[in-house]
């Protein structure tokens, strides 16, 4: 076998050469959150101090087009004592800065790596991806990584195809970025207010006509990340176990051990077919993988990627 | 024989003289299988009596991984797919020679799945979707008709449309393929049915995959779950072709069971049974993806033969089965079995 960092194949320079946009966006005061169509979030419920928040998040261009958002890192109060078992108990996260995608992986941009699209409803190249095993999301990355001229996280080489978090290039998030990115700095179970606001953030069961719908077609969070809370969920990187929480690391908690092939895997937020309990923040739910099952047919399996920083972002925080 | 006597015998697992006999022409049929096995790093075809006896190693190449043998139905040739390179740079291609291995040709590169029509003369096979590498099997993009006589290559009258499809194979009158779909054409995942020299295209409105046509064009076998296989007949005197009830299922819970296939006189069927499994990439020359893929290593997979004149289920999991039997057994990756004629 050959090793991944053999397949940069010249592409080393495109990464570098990708304009940075940069501009910083006030909580939630300008940008994609501030915009007339998407003030939705700009009233949400911030009164819970313990959130804490990353202080800015800023909007970065990939050199695969593909948009992003440069998280500045920060602490957070992670899980609910309202919700489930699993959920508890509620612990304070520190996370180091990240970089997230805009919105669920789409259509369009899975084939744009030249994968074989394994989604049901391909009538719009806006939609998101879906019936995605986890190491589909996976390969995603590792394709994108390359294409983009970044050292892949996960290594193809060997079993489980285990991941280098301090690789440059993408990979999916950990529970604890996931949850941190969704509430934005928000307490309670909806980070936009309360639970009759979902159809405006959130494509679920109540909305959806059981089918999955355009990327961007409901309003952001107030960092501007789209379709956390519906329209599919999003594979995490963590081995999931319901107890995590009672002994989760303080920071940059990443799951459990690896506890063998076939454990299962965090998914988190809420789908097409999801109640709006399921669509709260700290909702959690462990997934097959679907790596041993030919033909997955779990249609509201989805994923979004995450980057660590380069140097160059990191300099551009406060 | 009292109707009591009788289902002890049965209860008891011994078999009938109709098993006897079956078991007896799976020795004297003239009929061989061939199936993919794994060993020492490297994929080759191995050919072997139904009963389990004369096996041996039919293509001996260190440096290619012969995969997926698809036999003429006059049994002159073999197509296969082979792969060349490693991990990332793997190279799928379609290649076709005499069944006492002269000729040897290939026929595409990105190409996968080939399969016969019923004069021996036309290979189709599927092209990769991509050059790209890509182990999954739904990995496809149009459908070639290749004529073994003449090098010719036209495309399927509809290969623009047909996307993402996997494991086809011709009706006995050659009017007709079965091909499983997953995220293609508009289904998220169906059995189809494509007309050969046409665009008609049915759903056949059944779970699963890996359709097979019996040889007299009246039963379709197809795998509706990990854990069982099914034979139905095929109903075409509608507008819609359709699918009956299954009149015979073989199931293990236990272990994953794929890849049916008829023997040429419809008497007996193959199939590949193991456990479940994801791969073992530390493996030269086989990928990450589930077991029952081609390329994939499958640890403890075997080739069963199974009496098609059975009726009801046959429970593979509950040890020696009197219309079942065991053809390999050193569980070195074998699979995807195709029948040879008598020659």
């Amino acid at each position: 076998m050959v090793s991944m960092k053999a397949f940069r194949k010249g592409t080393g320079s495109a990464y570098a050469a990708a304009a940075l946009l940069v501009f910083a966006l006030g909580l939630w005061g300008c940008g994609p959150s501030g915009s007339p169509d998407q003030g939705e979030g700009k009233g949400a419920d911030s009164s819970d101090a313990a959130m804490g928040n990353s202080g800015a998040v800023i909007e970065v261009a990939t050199a695969s087009g593909i948009p992003m958002l440069l998280v500045p890192g920060g602490s957070f109060m992670m899980g609910s004592a309202d919700g489930e078992e699993d959920e508890s108990p509620v612990h304070r996260v520190t996370l180091a800065p990240f970089v997230m995608d805009v919105t669920e992986v789409t259509h369009a941009m899975f084939e744009k790596m030249q994968l074989p699209n394994p989604s049901k409803w391909q009538d719009s190249p806006d939609k998101p991806v879906n019936q995605i095993r986890w190491r589909d999301a996976k390969q995603f990355c590792n394709e994108r990584s390359l294409e983009e001229g970044l050292d892949p996280c996960y290594d193809e080489t060997k079993p489980g195809w285990p991941c280098d978090f301090e690789a440059s290039g993408y990979r999916l998030p950990t529970e604890a970025e996931w949850e941190f990115a969704a509430r934005a700095g928000m307490g309670g179970d909806f980070p936009f207010g309360s639970a009759d606001k979902l159809p405006f953030f959130a494509w679920f069961a109540d909305n959806s006509g059981a089918q999955t719908h355009p990327v961007k077609s409901r309003k952001p969070n107030a960092w501007g990340f789209y379709g956390l809370y519906g329209n599919v969920s999003e594979w995490c990187q963590d081995v999931f176990d319901p107890g995590y929480y009672a002994t989760s690391p303080a920071e940059n908690p990443r799951g459990p051990s690896e506890t063998g092939e076939d454990a299962r895997r965090v998914i988190r937020g809420g789908s097409w077919k999801s109640s709006s309990s399921m669509c709260r923040v700290s909702f959690r739910q462990g997934q097959q993988t679907g790596d041993t099952d030919a033909c997955f047919y779990t249609d509201f399996c989805g994923f979004r990627c995450v980057r660590k920083p380069s140097v160059t972002e990191l300099a551009m925080l406060p | 024989m009292s109707v009591m006597s009788v289902a002890v015998l049965l209860a008891a697992g011994s078999a009938r003289p109709d098993e006897e006999s079956w078991e007896q022409s799976l020795g004297t049929s003239g009929f061989e299988i061939v199936f993919e096995h794994y060993e020492d790093g490297n994929w080759d075809l191995f050919i072997s009596k139904p009963d389990g006896s004369g096996v041996r190693n039919l293509t001996r190449s260190p440096g290619m991984n012969e995969m997926y043998p698809q036999v003429s139905p006059d049994g002159s040739r073999i197509a296969f797919v082979a792969d060349t390179g490693a991990g990332r740079e793997t190279v799928r291609s379609v290649w076709v020679m005499g069944m006492d291995g002269s000729g040897l040709k290939k026929v595409a590169d990105y190409a996968r799945q080939p399969f016969w029509a019923p004069d021996s003369r036309v290979l189709a096979y599927l092209p990769q979707e991509y050059p790209k590498w890509n182990v999954v099997d739904y990995y496809t993009k149009g459908m070639v008709y290749y004529d073994v006589e003449t090098g010719e290559k036209k495309d399927h009258p509809n290969a623009g449309k047909l996307h993402h499809l996997y494991n086809p194979n011709f009706s006995p009158d050659g009017k007709w393929i079965v091909s499983t779909v997953h995220a293609g054409m508009g289904y998220g995942h169906a059995i189809l049915l494509i007309e050969a020299d046409g665009t008609k295209v049915f759903n056949l409105e059944i779970p699963g995959c890996r359709p097979c046509f019996s040889p007299d064009g009246t039963h379709l076998a197809w795998g509706p779950g990990d854990h069982e296989l099914s034979v139905a007949p095929l109903d075409f005197s509608g507008e819609t072709p359709k699918v009956g009830s299954p009149v015979l299922r073989i199931v293990d819970p236990k272990m994953k069971i794929y890849h049916i296939d008829w023997a040429p006189d419809g008497k007996s069927l193959s199939l590949s049974r193991g456990p479940n499994g994801k791969g073992d990439i530390t493996k030269p020359n086989t990928h990450a993806s589930a077991c029952e893929i081609v390329g994939v290593y499958a640890d403890g997979w075997d080739i069963f033969a199974i009496n098609a004149a059975a009726r009801g289920t046959i429970d593979l999991s509950s040890g020696h089965h009197p219309k079942a039997r065991q053809i390999t057994h050193d569980g070195h990756s074998n699979k995807e079995s195709d029948w040879v004629p008598a020659r």
